[in-house]
C-alpha cells in the first residue's frame, strides 16, 4: 500500500483538529488498532500545536502537512516557516516549555517520541521547524 | 460545557465534551475560572465521560486549574476517563496531584476520606 498527500493550512488553532482527522483517515488502510490510532493522532496534534503556538506565536502563517504511506509504515511531516527553535535539545527536554504566557505542560515532544517509532526535528532560527513522525503498524504480533 | 454544583462538598462539577486540544483548552479554562469564582466553590470535578480525545494541552489546562484550587485549599477530581486520556494523565503524573476515579461517587468518598 503506497499513498501520499500534501496539504497546507493557516496556523489557526481550529486546524489542529483538521490535521488529526486527516491523519486518522489517511492511515485507515493499515487497519490500525484504537490504541495505535490514538497514539499517532496525539503525536500529530502535538506537532501541529507546536507550529501554531511556537512557530508563529499565535500570528498567522502556513503549516504544511504531508503524509506518506509506504508498506506498513506511515510518515507524517509537519512544517512551519516561523521563527524556529534555537536549542532543539533543550526544547525536547521533558517538561520544558518555550511558552510562558499560555498554560502549557511542556510534554509535546515527549508524547511525540513515546507515541511514534521515530521522531526527527529539524529547525533553525528564522527558518522554521520540521517534525517528522514515523510509525509502523501491525507489527505488534497481531 | 455544562456545570452543576454539589453544595455539600462545595464542588463545581463540569461535564467536558468532545476533543480537548490547544484550541478547546483555552475555552474550558476561561469557563471553569469564571464559574469557580462566580459559584464560590472549593473543589473542581471534571467529568471526562464524553471526552473523545485529549493531548498535552489538556494537561496544561488541568495543571492550571490545580493551581487555582490549591490556592484555596481545594482539590481537583477527574472521573470517567477513556484509556487514551488515562495514558496521557499517567505520562504527566496527574495522579499525584488530582483524585482520579471511575465515578463521581467514588471521588466524593475519597475526598471525604482525605478530609477526615
Amino acid at each position: 500500500m503506497n499513498n501520499e498527500f500534501t496539504i497546507e493550512f493557516i496556523s489557526n488553532s481550529e486546524n489542529e483538529r483538521l490535521a488529526r482527522t486527516l491523519c486518522s483517515v489517511f492511515l485507515l488502510p493499515l487497519d490500525p488498532t484504537l490504541d495505535e490510532l490514538s497514539e499517532i493522532k496525539t503525536a500529530v496534534s502535538e506537532a501541529v500545536t507546536n507550529a501554531v503556538i511556537h512557530g508563529y506565536k499565535g500570528g498567522q502563517g502556513i503549516i504544511k502537512f504531508k503524509g506518506i504511506l509506504c508498506g506498513d509504515t506511515v510518515t507524517y511531516i509537519i512544517s512551519d516557516f516561523g521563527q524556529g527553535i534555537a536549542d532543539i535539545d533543550k526544547a525536547r527536554e521533558p517538561l520544558y516549555s518555550g511558552s510562558s504566557d499560555e498554560e502549557r505542560s511542556g510534554m509535546g515532544f515527549s508524547i511525540m517520541e513515546a507515541f511514534t517509532d521515530e521522531m526527527v526535528v529539524e529547525s533553525g532560527v528564522g527558518e522554521g521547524t520540521t517534525v517528522i513522525l514515523k510509525k509502523r503498524f501491525g507489527c505488534d504480533g497481531r | 460545557m455544562e456545570t452543576t454544583i454539589i453544595p455539600k462538598q462545595r464542588m463545581l462539577v463540569a461535564k467536558l465534551t468532545g476533543e480537548i486540544d490547544h484550541h478547546s483548552a483555552s475555552e474550558i479554562r476561561y469557563a471553569l475560572e469564571r464559574e469557580y469564582k462566580r459559584t464560590g466553590t472549593l473543589n473542581i470535578a471534571l467529568d471526562f465521560g464524553r471526552v473523545t480525545f485529549m493531548d498535552s494541552a489538556g494537561i496544561g489546562m488541568i495543571l492550571g486549574r490545580y493551581k487555582t484550587v490549591k490556592a484555596m485549599g481545594g482539590n481537583i477530581i477527574i472521573y470517567d476517563v477513556s484509556d487514551q486520556v488515562k495514558r496521557i494523565l499517567e505520562m504527566a503524573g496527574i495522579g499525584n496531584i488530582a483524585i482520579i476515579t471511575d465515578t463521581l461517587r467514588d471521588a466524593i468518598i475519597k475526598l471525604e476520606g482525605s478530609m477526615r
